[in-house]
């Protein structure tokens, strides 16, 4: 493996990833903010009681882990999301691996499942884009959301073959990885198949969609507004 | 520096994290029955949160907030307002939501935003506020009219009482034979009740909050409560969906503390006294009817067994299901002060309610919702399909003992 330190490209790919990364949390920033913002206007929500609350939060457990509202809407839908879903917390998992040292023992056990779904990503993105295009459904969608299929299409294929046909050196990423998190950045590898796949990451990461953050919250409320329905009227 | 105005002043913190959980998945237009009627992807919801998260970043965004306010479109904003209030409001986005957005309070909210800005409410509901001021309901009716078109000559109100009946403005004035039937059904159960004079029954407050115009609503609010507090009532009956939704969801906020009253829809309390006895059925009906779940009754505060329990304790009678009902019925077309603005959508919708009746071979449709009322019977006028339109409490007051042809 060719390293390029201190060469234009590898300040370049260092830069890219340092500025996706800042603009991650600005972005972030900006929505909480915003949330804090209006937090401070509203008047406090009506608490809950705790039986319902508590019944919620299991619930809701099982809406985000499951999509069970999907599941009611678009069963055929569901498939496709919930396995791209599982498979991308998969894959996440996995490359902690690049993150850590020492690697704790619940990445190393993540490592096979993670590699399984690794190949099953790229799968449920297809179908899902086969489901929407029979159910006319794409034309509703966002270029965004288009888009970022495209990418995560690319990013798991670019993945697959790393770690399949044309390996890379491994050392060398997680040294790169780590040197990211640590502030002490160290030359990224010149693969061509790897400098990609991290351009396709950053690209990501610059407009990776907000519903990640608040979508399990919204769930959460949805399921407690579910319970407290028959609460608004009803007696107790 | 000063900011602009934020699109999201008037946002809650959990409107503006819904917004922002907006998947973009289109799943919701299924289940939309504007989209049905209209097909025009541009005033989908996905489309409206998607639009108003642009205008959020011109006045939220980093760039804003750094003192460099980027400019709306206004040609956007015109077509955004247009679809914020060509909406029904039903709720059917926000029940078939993937994530569950609450999309029955969303869009009133964005709408109140459009009116801060000029460009709400559209045609005729511009004219609300003034006709309530003047005559104390939206329709710019006179209160001397109000209830004596309709109200029973055997029925007496009682000048105080635990129980109170709110006929509302649009089933006194435009669906005449229901609050007829509330009052009758009510009078039936041997409960004495009390109203509020016709001059002091003021609008809800319904119409100007679900047109964004709330200036008024607290107003209205206080001296409803005062009213009823007055006359000692310690239980508020009302038939109207919209008008029962504002007043358990809403008024305790505008009111500024918990109620002194309980709400109740009619269909609550008519299930409890046919359950307790004090209220019989002495003859039998032999029809099918189909039963249609108003938005803001079933999505709304989820009463979907009581009328259902109303209905199955009439002797004879046959209960159908249209396909889409309880918490996932499908809007009539009257909600969200949009059937007079955009009158075609309604009455399409409208007919798709009556195709399915029609298609379920039932002898009736029964309502129980004065918008859905007025508008299904709108909808059929001239219209190859027919089917009789009887509200619920209408249909129970004819099978009462009383109310048997020549009893009046």
């Amino acid at each position: 493996m060719v390293f390029v330190k201190e060469t234009t490209l590898g300040a370049g790919v260092i830069a890219a990833t340092y500025v996706a990364i800042a603009a991650f949390y600005v972005r972030l920033a900006v929505h909480a903010l915003r949330w804090y913002e209006a937090t401070r206007r509203s008047p406090p929500a009506r608490p809950r009681g705790v039986a319902a609350s508590a019944r919620a939060l299991t619930a809701t457990a099982v809406d985000i882990v499951f999509l069970r509202r999907l599941l009611l809407v678009n069963p055929a839908l569901w498939l496709g999301e919930w396995a791209f879903h599982a498979s991308l917390f998969m894959i996440i998992l996995r490359h902690l691996r690049y993150f850590m040292h020492p690697v704790p023992d619940w990445v190393t056990w993540a490592q096979t499942p993670g590699w399984i779904a690794g190949f099953l990503l790229p799968l449920a993105l297809g179908y899902i884009f086969v489901i929407r295009l029979l159910t006319g459904q794409e034309k509703f969608s966002s270029r965004a959301n288009l888009l970022m299929l495209m990418n995560l299409l690319a990013i798991a294929i670019t993945g697959i073959l790393m770690s399949t046909r044309y390996r890379v050196d491994l050392a060398a990423i997680k040294l790169f990885a780590l040197g990211v998190v640590t502030f002490n950045p160290a030359a990224p590898p010149t693969g061509v198949l790897f400098l990609c796949h991290l351009c396709l990451v950053v690209v990501l990461l610059l407009y990776i969609p907000s519903h990640i953050f608040t979508a399990p919250l919204v769930m959460m409320d949805a399921r407690g507004r579910q319970i407290e329905l028959h609460r608004v009227i009803h007696d107790a | 520096m000063t900011r602009k105005r934020s699109f999201g002043a008037d946002l809650t913190a959990r409107q503006f994290i819904e917004i922002d959980a907006c998947t973009q998945c289109g799943e919701c237009l299924k289940h939309c029955p504007v989209q049905v009627v209209t097909g025009n992807p541009a005033i989908s919801p996905p489309e409206k949160i998607r639009l108003f998260r642009e205008f959020l970043r011109t006045t939220d965004g980093l760039k804003a907030r750094l003192g460099f306010p980027a400019a709306v479109d206004p040609r956007l904003l015109e077509d955004f307002t247009k679809a914020v209030f060509e909406c029904t409001t039903c709720g059917a986005c926000g029940q078939n939501c993937p994530v569950g957005i609450f999309t029955q309070r969303l869009w009133p909210t964005l709408r109140k935003e459009m009116v801060q800005r000029g460009l709400g409410p559209l045609g005729i509901q511009k004219g609300m506020p003034g006709a309530i001021e003047r005559s104390g309901n939206p329709y710019d009716k006179p209160a001397a009219d109000r209830f004596a078109p309709w109200f029973p000559e055997k029925v007496e109100v009682a000048e105080r009482a635990d129980i109170a009946y709110y006929a509302g403005c649009s089933g006194a004035y435009e669906a005449q034979p229901m609050v007829r039937g509330d009052v009758l059904v009510l009078h039936a159960t041997g409960e004495p009740f009390t109203m509020l004079p016709p001059e002091e029954e003021v609008c809800c407050g319904f119409p100007l909050f679900i047109t964004g115009q709330h200036e008024m609503l607290a107003g209205l609010v206080k001296r409803l409560v005062e009213g009823y507090r007055a006359r000692g009532v310690k239980t508020l009956i009302c038939s109207c969906p919209c008008c029962v939704n504002i007043m358990s969801r809403d008024w305790p906020a505008l009111y500024g503390r918990e109620l002194p009253f309980k709400i109740r829809h009619i269909t609550q309390f008519v299930a409890d006294a046919l359950k307790q006895g004090k209220l019989r059925i002495p003859r039998e009906l032999r029809e099918t009817v189909i039963y249609h779940d108003p938005c803001y009754l079933s999505r709304g505060i989820g009463v979907i067994a009581e009328p259902r329990e109303v209905l199955r304790s009439i002797p004879g009678l046959t209960l159908l299901e249209f396909e889409r009902h309880g918490l996932n019925s499908r809007c009539c077309g009257s909600g969200g002060a949009a059937r007079k603005v955009f009158h075609e959508n309604a009455i399409a919708m409208g007919r798709l309610t009556i195709d399915e009746a029609v298609a379920k071979k039932a002898d009736r449709l029964i309502l129980s919702c004065p918008a859905c009322y007025g508008k299904v019977n709108e909808a059929m006028q001239g219209y190859e399909k027919q089917i009789r339109i009887t509200d619920i409490m209408e249909l129970l007051a004819l099978v009462l003992e009383e109310e048997r042809p020549g009893a009046r």
